[in-house]
């Protein structure tokens, strides 16, 4: 049981290149071989904090206004999943609820649990925390869907006069938070989560 | 290529990968094994897949990004959907709908539209036939094919015609009840081209792409 750390190597993440000059670029793709990102803590929490930011206006403000002869009625994404359930889409509401509202908070949790926990040197297994990170992984680019249910009405209901649907304040915010929470969840090192559990290397500190 | 003039550094480097292998995710140092196609190696320490040899995956690759390129095309140039209310009908294309939120002053929402659901996947697309193309062929890879690939990874999360499409079909159910829907040809075309990309982007085998440019630079 090795980790290229022990032996003087790195590996860039990028092509699956080893080296054993750890910092230089890598001769095969040009991206940087460090042993561990460096500060990638520190990016992580800086696009966390800045997606959580982002989140409030995105949830408080309204995505979507709609001018309609009715009159102007702006609406947020809860508004929207409450009225898609009230007219009884329940599927789709519960799309909207899970992509825009559970996905985002599960996401903003475990980025934290696993930035903290790196941090912290939490004795947890990690094995599980290894499945919480594919996991975000794998989720972490749904909730763009709100923002493309909102651009597809804007695009396709401009009838003259009649009704025209536009993004609110609130999308842009949305959709900035969904980006800066991919970035953080990228910066994330998932070999930092190993790092405790390799016997000798508690000497690292990660950064 | 003559071997004897590549620099030493990166014949050390090539002769260290071609003994070792690491996973990325625990770092873990591993003797390369040597798969068949259609096989996979685990890190015995995390059990993540370190990496598939896929089972012709140049051919495949080329196949499913050809299928995708014709899809493209054929979603870009026809007509996505048609709105009717009272009288009024209104037809886009993708095109137009992301020219249609620029004018109307949306202009971040038509950026993010014009890069994730066209400019990503396009160049996504065009670089993953690029390098099949060049390992079905002589099977000569270079920096060119080195910078592609890279590219390729990097804007693989950014990519998403897929979600594009299930938002869309949000927004149908939510417009319904409003105005009568028609969907054109292009729907239809974006619907195929999401399932092609989704199988294409898994088809290419990640690690015979960087070992085989390694061994050649």
């Amino acid at each position: 049981m090795t980790t290229t750390r022990e032996l003087g190597w790195a590996l860039c993440r990028s092509c699956g290149t080893l080296t054993d000059q750890p910092g230089e670029k890598c001769l095969v793709c040009g991206a940087s071989t460090e042993i561990r990102k460096p500060q990638s803590l520190q990016y992580v929490w800086a696009f966390w904090f800045a997606g959580v930011l982002a989140y409030i206006p995105g949830n408080v403000l309204p995505i979507m206004v709609t001018d309609s002869v009715a009159g102007t009625s702006p609406s947020t994404i809860i508004g929207g999943v409450i009225s898609l359930a009230h007219h009884g889409s329940y599927v789709i509401a519960a799309v909207i609820f899970i992509a825009s509202i559970a996905v985002p908070m599960t996401k903003f949790a475990i980025i934290a649990w696993l930035a903290l926990s790196i941090q912290m040197r939490w004795k947890l297994s990690a094995h599980r925390r290894h499945i919480a990170h594919e996991a975000i992984e794998f989720i972490r680019r749904w909730s763009m869907i709100d923002v493309f249910v909102v651009a597809a009405l804007a695009a396709l209901i401009q009838v003259g006069g009649l009704m025209a649907i536009s993004p609110g304040t609130g999308l842009d915010a949305f959709a900035l938070s969904v980006i800066f929470t991919m970035l953080s969840a990228n910066s994330l090192d998932p070999r930092m989560i190993w790092d405790a559990s390799h016997p000798g290397e508690e000497k690292h500190v990660a950064t | 290529m003559n071997v004897q003039s590549r620099p030493s550094r990166l014949i050390a480097v090539e002769q260290l990968n071609r003994d070792w292998v690491a996973c990325p995710y625990c770092d873990e140092v591993w003797a390369r094994p040597d798969l068949l196609e259609g096989e996979r190696a685990r890190c015995g320490n995390c059990h993540s897949i370190i990496f598939i040899r896929k089972t012709r995956s140049a051919e495949r690759t080329i196949a499913l990004m050809i299928a995708a390129l014709i899809l493209f095309i054929t979603a870009m140039s026809f007509p996505f959907m048609r709105m009717e209310k009272s009288g009024l009908s209104n037809e886009i294309s993708v095109l137009d709908a992301v020219s249609i939120l620029w004018t109307n002053d949306m202009h971040f929402v038509a950026l993010l539209c014009a890069g994730f659901i066209l400019l990503f996947p396009l160049a996504r697309i065009l670089l993953l036939l690029f390098i099949g193309v060049s390992l079905l062929g002589k099977g000569e890879t270079g920096r060119p094919h080195a910078w592609s690939f890279r590219l390729a990874q990097l804007i693989e999360p950014w990519t998403m015609a897929e979600i594009f499409m299930v938002g869309v079909i949000v927004s149908l159910v939510k417009v319904g009840k409003l105005a009568d829907i028609t969907l054109g040809p292009a729907f239809w075309s974006m619907t195929g081209l999401m399932i092609v990309l989704t199988i294409g982007g898994q088809t290419i085998c990640k690690d015979t792409v960087w070992h085989n440019i390694r061994g050649q630079l």
